[in-house]
């Protein structure tokens, strides 16, 4: 593989770092060292479900935990609030019904690395996602119990990581907010158990918030501290960084962008995307042999309606087969039985639309951060004579 | 006498046939290829060492630091970036425009904080601009 992708896009479907090891991890993709950030490689995408120790990793600052005592952690609901509450570990199991969810967490730049022209930033194949089911405790029982007073406008989320810089700059703590009547607040999950076990730290142990439906920069990790805010969060997390165009697709110009003339706002919700996943176009295929095309889609804006397979270049598309049905937010599953007829390279398309009727498009994306990729992904396969 | 004739002509062309075709059989089926890797760049982590007590721990994340292009202003640029993050959030980057480069060190000490003189960040963008670019990285 070579060192760096670029000027162009990424040709690769994952980034083209080597395998590392880190703690609680199999070999991951490595992206940074310093803080860490670890992408799933494409073979783990396989099931509707990503394994815990395979599960991407993106942190912001390099003070991340190494260890936590749950003699003295907290969760502690704070600020604007009339009766300021903090949890055990032990008291959010025992006091609060169990509440479980199958959930997308996609880094908001996965991706990055198909822009055209390429932006800086972490420089993500498709791998900085991952699907697990997640169980806890409702934020909105943990709000209700410290009673937020009136006046009160935003909730925010702060973890255990910090970094070197001063107070008040972002390199020094990483912070997230909601404005407080959300609706999204409603369905967040204070997640202690990823697919059924403690989270691993990379991924925020002891407790991580869970945002269906929204990019993973709102889930964070080790969170320690929900804050009730009486103004907007201004901090660099909210009110510079993972900012998207107002436009459709969250699409703009370097010129337009350089003209100071497009509106942003704070990221959000997480547009249809779908992935071809086996076989990966590394081997050949026989030609007149039926092969199962396996691959998996999901949409923050609620369900995956259909996933369709195009096999002549986008001029006609056929229905993918569902797998089992995990939940809206969840990734689903698909297959299609796909005999390609003759000798020669064979380009296969998948597109997703979701229940509110959003589908795929074959049209790039373009703005400043490098998010919200989400064209219609392709996958070259060559087919062999098979007599 | 006649049928005879034809009989070993058959049997030969035949035998001739089946041995070629072997032989070409033979030839379409590769075998034992190997070919000397190397062992031991990522290690198998030895199981962790528990406790049954509160406290839960992970070992050392592990480091693994980029090589940065040899040149004048690396010092400088390895020791200020460091302060925050790995240099790997420099090789990781796609060859980007000089223009970029200059932003990104803006944006990492008036944002950020990062405290570096006007002096090393004249050095240390005139240094990534001599070697991450599109026109001056190299593989």
């Amino acid at each position: 593989m070579p060192s760096f992708t670029g000027p162009g896009a990424n040709p690769y479907w994952n980034s083209v770092g080597p395998y590392v090891s880190q703690p609680q991890k199999s070999p991951l993709l490595l992206l940074t060292d310093r803080g860490v950030q670890l992408e799933t490689p494409r073979s783990y995408f396989q099931t509707a479900f990503t394994p815990n120790h395979a599960f991407y990793v993106r942190w912001h600052l390099e003070g991340i935990p190494n260890a936590v005592d749950l003699k003295t952690w907290r969760l502690h609901v704070e600020g604007n609030v009339a009766q300021p509450v903090s949890y055990s570990l032990a008291d959010l199991i025992r006091k609060f019904p169990a509440e479980s969810i199958a959930a997308v967490n996609q880094c908001s730049g996965n991706s990055r690395s198909r822009l055209e022209p390429r932006v800086p930033g972490g420089q993500w194949g498709n791998g900085a996602m991952g699907n697990a089911r997640w169980t806890g405790v409702r934020l909105r029982e943990l709000l209700h119990a410290a009673a937020p007073k009136t006046g009160s406008l935003q909730i925010q989320f702060q973890g255990l990581e910090s970094g070197a810089g001063s107070e008040g700059y972002g390199s020094h703590f990483f912070l997230k907010s909601f404005d407080l009547g959300d609706p999204v607040l409603d369905e967040c999950i204070v997640a202690y158990a990823m697919n059924g076990e403690p989270l691993p730290m990379l991924n925020g142990f002891p407790v991580r918030l869970v945002v269906p439906g929204y990019f993973a920069t709102y889930w964070m990790k080790c969170l320690t501290w929900i804050r009730v805010l009486d103004k907007t969060d201004d901090n660099f997390w909210m009110k510079t960084a993972y900012r998207i165009p107002d436009t459709p697709r969250g699409n703009t110009t370097p010129g337009d962008v350089k003209a100071g003339t497009v509106k942003m706002i704070p990221i959000n919700r997480m547009p249809v995307r779908s992935f071809l996943i086996s076989p990966d176009g590394d081997a050949k295929i026989p030609a007149g042999m039926p092969v199962q095309v396996r691959g998996i889609a999901f949409s923050g804006f609620g369900g995956v309606a259909k996933v369709e397979v195009s096999t002549d270049g986008l001029k006609t598309w056929q229905l993918a087969r569902f797998g089992e049905d995990f939940g809206r937010y969840s990734f689903r599953t698909w297959e299609f039985t796909w005999t390609p007829k003759a000798p020669g390279r064979n380009t296969l398309a998948v597109r997703a639309s979701d229940s509110a009727g959003n589908t795929q498009p074959d049209q790039p994306v373009w703005n400043p951060g490098g998010y919200l990729w989400n064209r219609i992904e392709r996958q070259d396969y060559f087919v062999g004579a098979a007599e | 006498m006649q049928l005879v004739k034809r009989y070993f002509a058959l049997l030969f062309g035949g035998s001739l046939v089946i041995v070629l075709a072997a032989g070409l059989l033979f030839a379409q089926v590769k075998r034992g290829n190997y070919a000397p890797a190397t062992l031991g760049q990522l290690q198998q982590p030895p199981p962790a060492t528990l406790t049954d007590d509160s406290v839960y721990q992970v070992s050392a994340y592990q480091l693994y630091p980029a090589e940065l292009e040899e040149g004048e202003g690396r010092a400088e640029t390895e020791s200020f970036c460091s302060l925050c993050h790995g240099t790997r959030y420099i090789t990781m980057q796609p060859p980007l425009p000089a223009a970029a480069w200059e932003a990104e060190v803006t944006k990492m000490r008036k944002t950020l904080g990062a405290p570096i003189s006007d002096e090393s960040a004249a050095l240390i963008v005139k240094y990534l601009q001599a070697h991450y670019t599109p026109d001056t990285r190299k593989q």
